[in-house]
């Protein structure tokens, strides 16, 4: 049976002045955030396509242009992969094929979106080349949300007892154009499909990139411990706010999504 | 020669300053219009700041770790007087006069 689950996210598709014939990009943004926000001010869609790469960009679901659906359901996990394995079809992407380097996709995260590369990853090596996984987190701060605790903030200011909800709930209110409930929904999914990064492991060559003085993004070393080809680079004096628009960062992505 | 200084833009959402993360350029570099010249952070995200014109970098206001207010200098350059409009303006980009010859050019065949 057909669904259109991608019809409710908003994706774009970047193309590079001159192609230098590899797969393309998709670039998946984290939680609270958006392509706006994570790609695009920051340089990565502009230094990515300058590379000669094509770029696919994806809002989640419940941010940037995306739809934000009344339920909870429509948020799980395991339904944001298959929204955007279907986008990926639309857009053109095809399965690997040994001597063609335009085949296959690769993929770039940070923060959520690198909980969602690992797993689709993980999932379908037959189409995924190479993965970058961006300030990602071995548990997922999301998981541990205290929910009723936001919405009694909401509600009336009640002071946040729960440290990681509380800074969490701040994000989400400083982010600009963040569509708070939405994002609740989103947790209240995540809390059903928690990360299991020992479930799946991604068996193509892995980038894991952070800033070492990112607080949310513990267990870098030992999510990169469990796949067979993985690299690790640290971003000094950065954090998981700011890491993202780093030139590093992105001058490393690129030459191993190049490889 | 003319030196034109830029302020760090209004980044949005009443944000008053910002923080330099990391000058992309350097004193004495060539910067081309819309090539990025400082990655900023405020509270709610980093951004790397596109340069508005072309120019040589006469001065970066700040170390990385500085915060720069909103409408205060962030960075001054050096450009060619014919570039250069009122000092903290951006240069209009007006089409050159054509010159048009009304004198016939007589046809020597």
């Amino acid at each position: 049976m057909k669904t259109d689950l991608a019809s409710a996210l908003h994706w774009q598709q970047h193309e590079p002045a001159l192609d230098a014939g590899l797969a393309p990009v998709l670039l998946l943004h984290g939680f609270a955030s958006s392509t706006a926000l994570n790609w695009d001010a920051t340089g990565w869609v502009r230094d990515l396509t300058a590379a000669g790469r094509r770029v696919l960009t994806i809002d989640l679901l419940g941010h940037g242009e995306s739809h934000a659906p009344l339920e909870t359901d429509a948020y799980a996990p395991s339904r944001l992969r298959a929204a955007i394995l279907e986008a990926l079809a639309l857009a053109g992407a095809r399965p690997r094929e040994a001597g063609d380097p335009a085949s296959g996709v690769d993929l770039v995260g940070y923060s959520l979106g690198s909980r969602l590369v690992w797993e689709l990853t993980a999932e379908r090596p037959d189409l995924i080349n190479r993965a970058v996984l961006g300030g990602m987190s071995g548990e997922d701060p999301l998981a541990d949300f205290d929910l009723d605790a936001a919405d009694r903030f909401l509600a009336d200011a009640s002071a946040i007892a729960h440290e990681s909800t509380a800074s969490l709930m701040t994000l989400m209110q400083l982010a600009p154009g963040a569509n708070t409930p939405a994002l609740l929904r989103l947790v209240a999914a995540i809390k059903q499909e928690r990360f299991e990064p020992g479930a799946s492991v991604p068996s193509r060559p892995l980038l894991f990139v952070t800033g070492d003085r990112d607080v949310l993004a513990t267990g870098t070393t030992q999510l990169a411990a469990l796949a067979a080809d993985t690299e690790t680079l640290w971003l000094p004096a950065r954090s998981h706010t700011n890491a993202v628009s780093s030139r590093v960062f992105k001058q490393a992505a690129i030459e191993f999504l190049g490889r | 020669m003319a030196e034109i200084s830029f302020p760090l833009p209004d980044l949005g959402e009443g944000l008053l300053e910002a923080t330099v993360l990391e000058w992309l350029v350097k004193v004495g570099d060539q910067v081309e219009r819309n090539q990025p010249f400082v990655e900023v952070e405020t509270t709610k995200s980093s951004v790397e700041l596109p340069s508005p014109i072309a120019g040589i970098v006469l001065t970066l206001h700040g170390e990385p770790g500085d915060v720069v207010l909103v409408d205060t200098p962030l960075i001054t350059f050096v450009v060619a007087d014919d570039s250069a409009g009122i000092v903290g303006t951006v240069p209009q980009e007006a089409a050159p006069k054509r010159r048009v010859r009304l004198s016939a050019v007589l046809d020597e065949d």
